[in-house]
Parts: structure tokens; C-alpha cells; sequence
């Protein structure tokens, strides 16, 4: 993240906010994580209009649209490779990265990897609500074995993705949960996230008020809560992190997993090193062609 | 003579290929018009290669046709080759004698060569230089001896070439060749073929391919974003572009697949940044999903397809024109979307700045349609003044505009201003969404009925560029061709062939291909007594879509085949001769030619 100018007024929650109306029913629990959001980006104060929020498809995708900043809701899947290409674009942005567990793990799952082996600094939050929602409660590839959905009528017979597993073990620099069960905590990791360079993950348990089974909701994640901090989790250790993340969809732990205590640089920091090296070399744009004469 | 076409076939370590770019460098270098093509065996390392290269001392539109020269360093090679490489009766051949193939027994079907050379060209290059990694060196002598070209611009580019390696490799192949040209000289043709000099000898050449030259012409327009992912035959473009792009404040990011190439291009482009994407049909296919969203988004964006054979894998090597009906029509909506062709090296420079200017100027994708040839083949180009062309950029909003920004407003030519990500005041939400004029998503008709409109009507000036149209030959003459891309090469050459049978023939070659500009064609086809719409594809697509728009006389019929299977400029012109007697004698037009 590049530096904040200091003259300008601090920004307040109610700034990010747009005049959209959400159009998520009653009580889902994005609601929750854009007022995360929102104080999150009041915390780190930048102004909306050097923020690229890119979402792909789903309820969850709709996010950017209620947010001030300059947003784009792209196709199903395929948020991260439309973000990458915004902050190697403008390295100076401050880029945001939304959307459901279907979204990211299952039709865009293959991006995820590659944006992280590339490190580059943004932010991916994933509304993980095990369930299809926006096409009205098919399964999701993080719904649980077993669950019987309209797509699954005698039950699920697939194992979920592990979103912490997965991140985790491709290296991602910096992975949190939260939930909106725990609004300050939520907003905490968010803007942790935004804060750590490189590539940062939040998985975010955002129930599904009208297609998820009860053991999901809001009331039943405080039964499963745990703190990080309250286990003692050392999150630079990602060994345990991993450990930790193995209980995904029985313990739901918040707060910061892992996070890199010696970040390695960002694509987009080598890609303006390798830039300014070589401009030196550069002949103007209208004599490219003389590399073609035979002399 | 001032025409030579020679093609050469080795095994993978040979330098046959090699060989050949030494002679049209210095072929460009002495100022000859020159072009090489060259084909691979379908093993990645070691396998069979073959180039030919023509020379000309005027402009060379096509690889051409029969061999002048034939070199086969060993016969199973040089058969493999049977498409690229025919052998007629005034065919020299020149092969290694160690093959033991008799000059009166050559493996040829149908043809006896009148000058055939066995040369002992392994023995020679051993010699000369102690081994026989020189042969193609040897080669290059005898070619500069019996054709009188290009001797001191040859050894001039193998010390070039050589020089890396130490002096003493130099002076090996500088032996070689001479032992080569002596032998040449020992041995003259029966029927002398020297090489007239180049005329004017205006300066030196350019020399590339079209995939570098396409690279080259999008850093000319402004491209500073390159996403994309690996595809033959398309790759060069992402390579020259690693190479050349970050020196100019550009990135190029090698993506994880297809879609995460366009994805990133477009997210540069919303960022405001010139991107371009480049690719071959099986790509072309993955990405269209987010062409849709560029379309329905109103981002520039540049999109390469250098066309190969297909469906699926088919024939990655080979140059087809059959994506055209997927560049015009692969798309989920109602969408239009300029498609480009580019017909030459040389103006595979005009067409991507055209590209990327459309793209700009109309908040368009923009599809170009290159192929395998054009793409890969090597051909001298004369330098090109660059300060002819002007640059255009998106239409940014004013200062006025930002108060009350609306980034889809509904405005007299369909172009709204566009901002980007860091522009303050110009805050939207880009989407795939159908949305109202300050960009917020609806699900109404009618909204949806006017942003439909909007974004065909903004292109409608497309219909009347007919500055991307090239008539060539009498405009009012009663044969006609239509040809685009690499095939318009052939078709320009079946112009001067007709012209010296004295056939009264036009030509029609399209840099913009769809939308079908109706008036263009209208035009073209008035008077017309018999054409041809000349096309290397099964199906011949632009004649069929021309059908759907234009009224198409039915004398005028599709003339096309399979990639793979080159056109040459004397079938065309072969058919042009056989409608004009047609249309002298619609009876027994054979009996009308005796």
C-alpha cells in the first residue's frame, strides 16, 4: 500500500457508503461485512476514488455497487484476474477483491492460486456461505458432506473446499476469518488486510439467511466461535495455522491465522523496480520500428 | 531474372532455417523485397524444418509458388514438405549426394527437373571447416554463386553471426561459402538465372514478422498492458512484449489461463491503460465471456487472434481463415464488435494502431484477425514514417463532467466519457450488469433497449471508413476479387498476373471485416460480370457473411479450402480467364479459348 496523503479529512464509515440500495434479503449476513468494510476503509483513509473494488457474481458479488469507490462487478470467477490487472495498471491504487465461496473456489478457483504465488497487494474477501444463493440454494464447493440442497436432493456427496486450507497452503501472505457475528473483530481483520502487503485473504462466514440449514446462522456461529487469540495461536506460525484451519466447518476461529512476519515483495513493487530499470533503455514510442531495419 | 523462390529442407540440426534468414537478411540489406516462411516437422526439438525465401526486385505479396531452387539435405525431409516445397521442371535441385539417390531416379512424383545437382555438400563443409556444421553454409555459396545475389551482404551477415564464437568460426564459414560459390562457378547452369540487382536501391529494409511487428505497432499506439497466456502460433507478440513493454511504464503478466489473460487486460484497460490481449482459436473461445463484459462495459480493449487451423487443436501451425464467423458472432447478446484483418507484414502495422484506435475512440473491444503466415513469416518491409499516423485515446470527462459524473450518459454518438480508477469525481461501478446511464444496474427494458442502441450506434461510423477498404486495379472492371488477410497477398499477385493476360480484374481487400460495411460493397459489386471471393477455408466465411448483408450477385461465387492447402495466384487467375470466356461463350467457353 502506497503512502496516505495527510491533508485531507479523516474519512468516516458513512463516506464508502453509496446511495444503492442492497438488494440481499432480510438479515443475510453481508450486510454485516459491508459495514466491516466500511469502517475498515474509514480506518485506513484513503479516499473512495483511489479504490478499485472488483467483484464477480453471486449476492455477495453485488458488494462494490454499495461502497463509493470505483467498483467493478465483472463475471462469475473471474474478480482476481480483473483486479490483478487494475493494480499492475495503477500500482497506486488500493484494490479490493469480493465475492462468494462458488465465486472463488469453485468457477474461479483456479485463479486463486496464481494470485497468490504472485503476491500482489490486494485484498480478497470471500463471503463463504456454503450455499448458491443468489440461483436460489444449489450446493456450494464449500457446502458440507451430506447437505441436501435442490441440486442435492438425498444429500451431498462431495467433500467441501477448505478456503483456509487452500490459501494457506499455496502461500498466501496473509489469511484472517471473521464473521459478522463479531462486527469489530470483522472490520479488525479487514483493514489488517488491507494493511499487510501482498496478497491478503479474509474468509468471511457470511450466513445465508434464506438457503442455508439453521447451524449455520448468525445464532448458532457464536456456539462455534473461538478467538484466535483466545487458543494462543502464534499467527506467524503457518504450520499451526494450517493445524488450526483443519477444523473448518466444525470450529470457527476469527481473527488473523498467518501473516508473513517478513513479507516477500509484491508483483506490483518488482514490476515498478523492473519498469524504472528499464526506461532507461526505452526508444520513443515512434521509432520502435527501427529495431526492424537491416543495417 | 528478378524473382527466385528457394526452399530448403534438413533435419532439426541442419540450420536450414538458419540458412535462410542469413540470405533474407542480406536480401533486405541489399534492398531486394524478400519474404520467408518456414515449417516444422512435428517434433518439438530434432525434427524435420524447411524455409523457403523469395526475392523480388519488386513487392513480394506471397511466398509464392513452385521452387526455383530446391534443397534437399537428405530426400525423406524434403518430401515431408511436398505442400510448402512443390518441385517443378525448371526446379534447380541441389542435394547431398551422400543420399545416393541418382539425379535421373529423384523421389519426385510427375516431374523430371532439368538441372539437378548431387554435391557432396557434408564433405565440403567438413574441408572447409573440419566439420559439416557448415553445410547450409555451403549452400549459401552455391546459391550466391549461380544467382548472383546478395554475396557480400551474405558473408557480411555470417561474420555478424559468427562473430560471438570466436574469429576462427568466421573464417571457417567465410571458406565455406567460397568453396560453395566455387563449385557454382565450376558447375554453371545450363540456363544462366542471375539475379537483377534490386532497383533504386532506395536504402535498407525492414526486416520482421507480423507478430513482432504487430507487438511493435500496439507500444506505437500506446499499449501498456499486455495479459495472456502461451498459444502457437500467436506467442511471439507476449514475448517481444516481455521484452520490450516494461520499458514503457507497460507490464505484461503471462496469466494462468485464457480468461485470466483477457481478465487482466480489461482490468488495465478499466483502469484506464491501453491493454491488448493476443491468441489463437482455442483461446479465442475462452475468452469470450469477457469480451461480452467489455462490450457491455464500454472498455477498450484490443484482442489478436493469429487464426491456425481448427476446430480444437487442428492445425497449429498452419494459417486458416476460418475464426472469422467467431470473431463476428461468438457472443452471448446482442453485441457488435469491430473485427480487423491485416493482410502483410507491413500493414499488420496500420492495422493494430487502427486496432487500438477504434478501440479508444468507440470504448470497444476490437478483434484483429491475423493468421499462422502473416504472423510467422518474415518479410521485408519498407520503413514505415510513423508521424502519418495519428494516436487516439478515450474521451476522458471534463472537469464540468466530474460535478455530476454519469459514465454511461446517453449522448448524440453513443460515446460517453469515460474515468478510471484514481479519477477523482469519476466514481462508477463498472458491470457486466445491464445498467442506467450512471451505471447502476437495472433490469428494465426499456433502459436495456437504449444502452443496447447506444452501443451499436456508437459504431456506426464504422459503415463509412472507407479508408479500411483497399480497391486495387481498374475500379470499373468486370472481373472481380474480394480477398482479406494473408490471402489478399495471393489475390494482389493474381492482379498482375491478369493484367498481363490482359484480363480487366479489380480487387477488394477489407481491413475491416464486420461490421460489413453494405455501401462499401455495393459499391464494389456494380458492373461486376464475374468474381470471386478468394478464402482458405472450408467453408468460406466472409463470402457467406457478406450474404447475410449485402446482396451478392450470383456471379460473383466463393473461390476457397481447407488451411494447409495454399492458394496459388495462377489457380485464381486460371479462374478469372475461365469466367471472362464464360461470359464471351456460356456455352463451351473451352472451345471459345481454342
Amino acid at each position: 500500500m502506497s503512502s496516505i496523503p495527510v491533508e485531507r479529512p479523516a474519512l468516516q464509515a458513512k463516506d464508502f457508503k453509496s446511495d444503492l440500495k442492497p438488494i440481499w434479503c432480510p438479515g443475510c449476513g453481508d450486510f454485516g461485512v459491508l459495514q466491516a468494510i466500511y469502517r475498515a476503509l474509514a480506518g485506513i483513509g484513503r479516499p473512495p476514488h483511489e479504490i478499485a473494488f472488483v467483484s464477480g457474481i453471486g449476492c455477495s458479488s453485488r458488494i462494490p455497487g454499495y461502497t463509493t469507490a470505483y467498483g467493478f462487478n465483472s463475471v462469475h470467477g473471474r474478480a482476481l484476474p480483473i483486479a490483478q490487472g487494475i493494480k499492475l495498471a495503477r500500482p497506486e491504487l488500493l484494490v479490493l477483491v469480493a465475492g462468494g465461496d462458488g465465486d472463488g473456489f469453485s468457477i474461479g478457483g483456479g485463479h486463486v492460486a496464481h494470485a497468490i504465488r504472485r503476491n500482489i497487494d490486494l485484498t480478497y474477501i470471500v463471503m463463504d456461505n456454503q450455499i448458491y444463493g443468489l440461483t436460489k440454494g444449489q450446493l456450494s464447493p464449500t457446502s458440507p458432506r451430506g447437505l441436501k440442497t435442490v441440486t442435492s436432493e438425498y444429500g451431498s456427496l462431495e467433500a467441501p473446499v477448505n478456503p483456509l486450507l487452500y490459501v494457506l497452503a499455496y502461500g498466501a501472505s496473509f489469511v484472517a476469518q471473521g464473521t459478522p457475528a463479531d462486527m469489530a473483530g470483522l472490520a479488525d481483520v479487514i483493514e489488517q488486510a488491507i494493511r499487510h502487503p501482498g496478497f491478503s485473504f479474509v474468509n468471511v462466514q457470511s450466513p445465508c439467511v434464506t438457503f442455508a440449514p439453521e447451524d449455520q446462522q448468525v445464532k448458532a456461529q457464536r456456539g462455534r466461535m473461538k478467538t484466535l487469540a483466545s487458543v494462543g495461536h502464534d499467527s506467524t506460525n503457518r504450520l499451526a495455522a494450517m493445524g488450526l484451519a483443519q477444523t473448518y466447518g466444525e470450529v470457527l476461529y476469527t481473527g488473523v491465522l498467518y501473516k508473513d512476519p517478513a513479507p516477500q515483495p509484491t508483483l506490483d513493487a518488482l514490476v515498478r523496480e523492473r519498469q524504472a530499470k528499464l526506461a532507461l533503455e526505452a526508444v520513443p514510442r515512434e521509432r520502435i520500428l527501427d529495431m526492424f531495419l537491416q543495417k | 531474372m528478378n524473382d527466385l523462390i528457394i526452399g530448403m529442407a534438413g533435419s532439426g540440426g541442419d540450420g536450414v532455417v538458419s540458412a535462410g534468414e542469413s540470405l533474407i537478411a542480406a536480401a533486405a540489406y541489399e534492398g531486394y523485397h524478400a519474404m520467408m516462411t518456414k515449417s516444422f516437422g512435428s517434433q518439438v526439438r530434432g525434427g524435420e524444418s524447411s524455409c523457403r525465401v523469395r526475392l523480388s526486385t519488386s513487392r513480394v505479396h506471397n511466398p509464392g509458388g513452385a521452387l526455383d531452387v530446391a534443397v534437399a539435405l537428405n530426400w525423406d525431409d524434403f518430401l515431408r514438405f511436398g505442400a510448402e516445397l512443390p518441385v517443378s521442371g525448371d526446379t534447380v535441385v541441389i542435394y547431398e549426394s551422400k543420399t545416393g539417390v541418382a539425379p535421373d531416379a529423384l523421389p519426385l512424383i510427375g516431374v523430371t527437373p532439368h538441372e539437378v545437382f548431387a554435391i557432396p555438400i557434408a564433405d565440403m563443409a567438413k574441408q572447409a571447416t573440419g566439420s559439416d556444421k557448415a553445410k547450409t553454409t555451403i549452400v549459401l555459396g552455391l546459391i550466391a554463386g549461380w544467382f548472383d545475389i546478395a554475396r557480400e551482404s551474405i558473408l557480411r551477415g555470417l561474420k555478424k553471426k559468427f562473430a560471438r564464437k570466436g574469429e576462427k568460426l568466421v573464417e571457417a564459414n567465410e571458406k565455406a561459402f567460397a568453396l560453395g560459390e566455387a563449385y557454382a562457378k565450376e558447375h554453371p547452369l545450363k540456363k544462366p538465372r542471375a539475379m537483377e540487382r534490386p532497383v533504386g536501391r532506395d536504402g535498407a529494409k525492414m526486416l520482421t514478422d507480423g507478430n513482432d511487428m504487430c507487438a511493435a505497432a500496439s507500444i506505437f499506439a500506446g499499449c501498456e498492458f499486455f495479459g495472456g497466456y502461451p498459444i502457437t502460433p500467436s506467442t511471439e507478440i507476449m514475448q517481444f512484449h516481455t521484452r520490450e513493454l516494461w520499458k514503457y511504464g507497460g507490464a505484461v503478466l503471462q496469466a494462468e489461463d485464457e480468461i485470466a489473460g483477457i481478465g487482466a487486460a480489461l482490468g488495465a484497460s478499466f483502469a484506464g491503460r491501453k491493454a491488448m490481449t493476443a491468441t489463437s482459436g482455442p483461446g479465442m473461445a475462452l475468452k469470450t465471456e469477457i469480451m461480452g463484459l467489455a462490450t457491455i462495459a464500454e472498455l477498450p480493449l484490443v484482442i489478436v487472434d493469429v487464426q491456425r487451423g481448427g476446430p480444437s487443436t487442428g492445425l497449429p501451425t498452419k494459417a486458416e481463415q476460418s475464426d472469422l464467423y467467431m470473431a463476428a458472432f461468438s457472443a452471448h447478446g446482442d453485441v457488435l464488435r469491430p473485427v480487423l484483418a491485416p493482410t502483410s507484414v507491413a500493414d499488420t502495422f496500420d492495422v493494430t494502431v487502427q486496432a487500438f484506435n477504434l478501440a479508444e475512440q468507440f470504448q470497444t473491444p476490437v478483434i484483429m484477425l491475423s493468421d499462422q503466415e502473416i504472423a510467422q513469416r518474415k518479410e521485408t518491409v519498407d520503413p514505415i514514417d510513423t508521424s502519418a499516423f495519428t494516436v487516439e485515446t478515450r474521451k476522458l470527462p471534463s472537469a464540468a463532467e466530474l460535478e455530476q459524473y454519469s459514465r454511461f450518459r446517453m449522448t448524440a454518438d453513443g460515446v460517453s466519457p469515460v474515468s478510471h480508477p484514481g479519477m477523482p469525481g469519476g466514481n462508477y461501478q463498472g458491470a457486466g450488469i445491464e445498467h442506467n446511464e450512471a451505471g447502476n444496474p437495472t433490469a428494465s427494458g426499456r433502459v436495456h433497449h437504449a444502452m443496447n442502441e447506444k452501443r451499436f450506434r456508437k459504431l456506426a461510423p464504422l459503415q463509412a471508413r472507407r479508408d479500411l477498404f483497399h480497391i486495387e486495379g481498374d475500379p470499373n472492371a468486370p472481373l472481380a476479387m474480394i480477398a482479406w488477410g494473408s490471402i489478399a497477398g495471393v489475390c494482389r499477385e493474381a492482379l498482375d498476373l491478369a493484367k498481363a493476360k490482359a484480363l480487366n480484374v479489380k480487387l477488394l481487400v477489407p481491413w475491416l471485416l464486420y461490421p460489413i460495411a453494405e455501401d462499401v460493397y455495393r459499391d464494389f459489386f456494380a458492373g461486376v460480370k464475374a468474381g470471386l471471393v478468394v478464402e482458405l477455408s472450408f467453408q468460406g466465411q466472409l463470402y457467406h457473411l457478406l450474404r447475410m448483408y449485402v446482396d451478392v450477385p450470383s456471379c460473383v461465387t466463393s473461390f476457397c479450402r481447407s488451411g494447409a492447402n495454399p492458394i496459388q495466384p495462377r489457380e485464381v487467375v486460371a479462374k478469372l480467364l475461365q469466367a471472362s470466356l464464360a461470359l464471351q461463350h456460356p456455352i463451351n467457353p473451352i472451345a471459345t479459348e481454342a
